[in-house]
């Protein structure tokens, strides 16, 4: 599991932050006392730090200077200030991502998983199984019984998400979203026609009716 | 000034000039003066009456011409009259001295507005910069809600960030290249990040977006040009028809790249296309959904300016409205080799 080390001020956003990302399947430790920074990510050592930068005393730009000095630890950066020079001087200071208040939280976890894929972890398994059905996301094949179908992308993301959450029911609408995370900006009926075609797709490898239709509520597996 | 006009102001002092020497001339044929000299007096004083109008015209000519090219050479205009070179006689020395006094009130008061426009310029960014904490702890909360509710609330909540980002980009327009960084980047980029900004907007809509082509290298401030794409999408999306959708496309031009917005919405009607870029400009259309602010057209060409992007429009009534946007761009060569020093310059 990967841990994450929020270090921001404000202790609305710190709060929840830590509960999105607890969801989200990250381990986290927040900094509430902002005097040693340094020597409290040592001691945590995290895989990513979440910084702020308009921290109270401390400048959140030197803090980022100041753990390169002692740790290649992905850093992005979470900043109210989005003019131009502050973005720069981030970047160069070490920083690996920069983010501005408000964020959309969708944007942030992509960030999240983005940095967490360049800093070379694995982001997590590369095949995913469900109702004797095996999806490889890399090789965008799902097989069963023996037979493989290839699949494009749309239909891999949507497959990917439904298998993700098997059991539950997932909406239209949070398929679409999933798919928008993934800048692929597909509208309900172009959905329609996806779920038409990977329902063919599964049934010429011998799963039809695997993805079940819920009426008025969505999808499920 | 022409002599003609000189002479009719003097109309008063040629008249009385004429009458003193007529009185003066029956005085002295009364008293026995013989008319011979009365012949060779009277031209006499004619003509040194005329010489010192004709001095007088010279010099007043050239004295306001001296006056205008000063004037015309000056930045801030208000200041004349501390500029002005001092006047010989006593009557022009003291309307000058009375100018001067103005200049200085309305110095003084230009000054005082220059600063309250800045101060209030600080406030308002101050301002933007504190309302995004509560507003980022705002989308955070939403997010543990489930599904309808929160598509809602976050959908109230982008709303509230575009006007706050309207109001913060309006504030920066006064004096943008405080914050402006042109650098390489790719539209792309900056398409993907104007509709991840407004997703909720445009996935409620339930508006197609199709974009093609898209990878292609400008030379643009990225922030400003995600702002502008916004009020474009924003647009598309408030004057949307049936089934509507987005098509955004970008094509190279060499030295430059264009990226089209095109939608099928309610279109303009042609009459009030010269007048959609105005301030507070809202249209036909924006008066009967209501919602519209005519700001967001209007900081669009602003910002265009600034940023050296040609913004045109062109729209029909009832098939929809295609916005095309130029960047600069360099030659995708030169570009690469260039990035990573280009990366500080700002403008």
């Amino acid at each position: 599991m990967k841990k994450v080390m929020i270090i921001e001020d404000a202790p609305t956003i710190r709060e929840e932050l830590t509960l999105l990302l607890t969801n989200e399947g990250y381990q986290t430790a927040a900094v509430t006392d902002f005097t040693d920074v340094e020597r409290q990510v040592q001691a945590a050592s995290p895989d990513l730090i979440l910084l702020d930068l308009g921290l109270p005393g401390r400048d959140g730009l030197s803090l980022c200077a100041g753990i390169r000095k002692f740790s290649r630890i992905p850093i992005i950066l979470v900043t109210g200030r989005d003019t131009a020079n502050d973005e720069l001087l981030a970047l160069s200071l070490g920083g690996d991502d920069y983010i501005t208040k408000p964020y959309n939280i969708p944007v942030l976890l992509a960030r999240i998983r983005a940095v967490l894929r360049r800093s070379g972890e694995p982001a997590g398994p590369d095949t995913l199984q469900a109702a004797g059905l095996t999806l490889h996301l890399s090789r965008g094949t799902a097989s069963a019984n023996g037979q493989t179908a290839d699949l494009s992308r749309n239909e891999l993301k949507i497959l990917a998400c439904l298998m993700s959450h098997t059991g539950q029911i997932v909406s239209r609408e949070d398929l679409i979203e999933a798919l928008w995370d993934n800048k692929i900006y597909i509208d309900d009926n172009t959905l329609s026609v996806n779920m038409t075609r990977l329902r063919g797709k599964l049934s010429e490898i011998g799963l039809p009716g695997l993805i079940k239709t819920r009426r008025g509520m969505g999808y499920q597996l | 000034m022409n002599f003609g006009k000189f002479l009719s102001d003097r109309l008063g002092r040629i008249f009385a000039f004429f009458l003193c020497a007529a009185l003066a001339a029956l005085f002295l044929s009364a008293t026995g003066t013989q008319p011979g000299i009365l012949l060779l007096l009277l031209p006499a004083l004619l003509m040194v009456f005329i010489l010192i109008q004709l001095s007088d015209f010279f010099r007043q000519r050239s004295r306001l011409s001296e006056l205008e090219n000063i004037l015309n050479g000056l930045d801030q205009k208000y200041l004349f009259a501390e500029c002005a070179p001092p006047a010989g006689e006593i009557y022009e020395r003291r309307l000058f001295e009375l100018f001067r006094r103005a200049g200085r009130a309305m110095t003084g008061a230009v000054s005082d507005a220059q600063a309250s426009q800045r101060e209030y310029r600080e406030y308002v960014e101050r301002w933007v910069h504190e309302v995004k904490t509560p507003l980022t702890a705002a989308r955070l909360i939403g997010q543990s809600l489930n599904g309808e509710t929160r598509r809602r609330l976050i959908g109230e909540l982008d709303q509230l960030q575009a006007h706050v980002e309207r109001a913060l980009f309006y504030a920066r327009a006064e004096s943008p290249e405080r914050d402006c960084l042109l650098r390489q980047t790719k539209l792309d980029a900056i398409v993907f990040e104007a509709i991840e900004n407004h997703r909720t907007l445009l996935l409620q809509s339930g508006i197609r977006i199709e974009t093609k082509g898209l990878e292609i290298p400008v030379y643009t401030d990225e922030k400003w040009a995600v702002f502008l794409l916004g009020q474009l999408l924003q647009n598309a999306v408030r004057y949307r028809g049936e089934s509507p959708v987005i098509v955004l496309s970008a094509r190279s031009l060499g030295n430059e790249a264009q990226l089209l917005v095109q939608d099928n919405g309610i279109g303009i009607p042609s009459h009030e296309l010269p007048r959609i870029f105005d301030r507070g400009f809202t249209g036909s259309n924006g008066r009967a959904r209501g919602g519209s602010t005519g700001m967001g057209l209007y900081l669009c060409k602003k910002l265009a300016g600034f940023l050296e992007l040609g913004l045109s429009l062109c729209s029909e009534e009832g098939k929809g409205t295609a916005v095309t946007l130029t960047f600069p761009a360099r030659e995708t060569t030169s570009c690469q080799q260039a990035e990573p020093s280009r990366a500080g310059q700002e403008l």
